[in-house]
């Protein structure tokens, strides 16, 4: 058999044709598709736009719970500000406010008020005012 | 290349944009058809590919950054097109690449847009026996003649690598002729 030589044959072709006129409207097709793909790519830009909101509004409530919540909190009155207030500031007498305590309240006091002998006699003694506390 | 800066600058424009590519259009259309022709083979596949090539030339020349020649870029383009679109053919149609070209060959006889006879038919046979890489360095020598400096700006490879692929290449295409 012949050794098949490239160099020693006449050159090759592809023998690849194309349709009459083909490259005629090519640039056509080719420039409608590319308009059709720019209005496609609208919609997922759109998503995309909608979803980077809904991101930034999640972020942005994440970062108030701090601050809600601390003015929440500050709304709450602690005690001492009560207490300050209610001596001070507010007209309720305490009459008004022995009114509202219930036995549970007076037997809190009770307790409270148990003193030791020595510790009341040394007020007493110390009272200047002690003999006006013995006559009432 | 001044020239080609300006042109590039006019593609982007978009007041000349239109006009400028219609250009580019005109200008590879044809040696981008055969490029891609000499991949996928048969012609509907090779429109397909050469579309989307354009497609996406023009939504890529945004990020154009001119370190290679518009001329090179766009065949980077092509090529890798018609390797996808190859590969996803296959894969497809549960085939190898190779099985795949091979039936593509049986099928050319038929095809009306292929006007050749044995020898082209044995000649495209022998280059699906080839490497990917020296199948496309036959065919961008052998077919579409461009000079090794051109390829060696496409493919990426050193023109000194590229003359050893395409020896090889024609020293297994000769074997396989001469043996079939």
């Amino acid at each position: 058999m012949e050794t098949f030589k490239l160099e020693n044959e006449p050159k090759i072709k592809t023998g690849f044709k194309t349709p009459d006129s083909y490259f005629d409207d090519f640039s056509a097709k080719v420039l409608g598709q590319i308009n059709e793909k720019e209005i496609k790519v609208i919609p997922i830009y759109k998503r995309k736009e909608v979803i980077a909101m809904f991101v930034a509004a999640v972020i942005v409530i994440a970062l108030m719970i701090p601050i809600v919540n601390n003015y929440t909190k500050s709304k709450e009155l602690d005690e001492a500000t009560l207490e300050t207030y209610l001596s001070y500031q507010s007209n309720i007498n305490q009459y008004d406010l022995i009114r509202e305590l219930d036995t549970k309240d007076i037997e809190a006091i009770n307790k409270n008020v148990v003193l030791e002998q020595e510790t009341l006699e040394d007020v007493l003694s110390s009272s200047p005012n002690i003999e006006n506390l013995i006559s009432e | 290349m001044t020239d080609e800066k300006e042109f590039i600058a006019q593609l982007l424009n978009p007041k000349t944009q239109n006009a400028a590519f219609q250009i580019l259009l005109s200008q590879y259309q044809k040696p981008l058809y055969s490029h891609i022709r000499n991949i996928v083979l048969n012609h509907d596949d090779a429109d397909d590919v050469l579309q989307n090539t354009f497609v996406k030339v023009f939504q890529y020349l945004k990020n154009f950054k001119g370190e290679s020649k518009l001329f090179s870029w766009m065949y980077r383009i092509a090529t890798n097109e018609a390797l996808t679109f190859l590969s996803q053919k296959a894969k497809l149609n549960g085939l190898t690449s190779e099985a795949l070209q091979n039936k593509t060959i049986d099928n050319l006889k038929a095809d009306t847009y292929f006007d050749g006879d044995e020898i082209q038919i044995k000649l495209q046979k022998a280059l699906v026996t080839l490497p990917e890489k020296q199948q496309l360095v036959f065919k961008m020598k052998y077919f579409e003649e461009l000079k090794y400096e051109e390829i060696s700006e496409i493919l990426g490879t050193s023109v000194g690598a590229l003359k050893a692929s395409y020896h090889h290449a024609v020293k297994k295409i000769e074997l396989y002729v001469t043996s079939n």
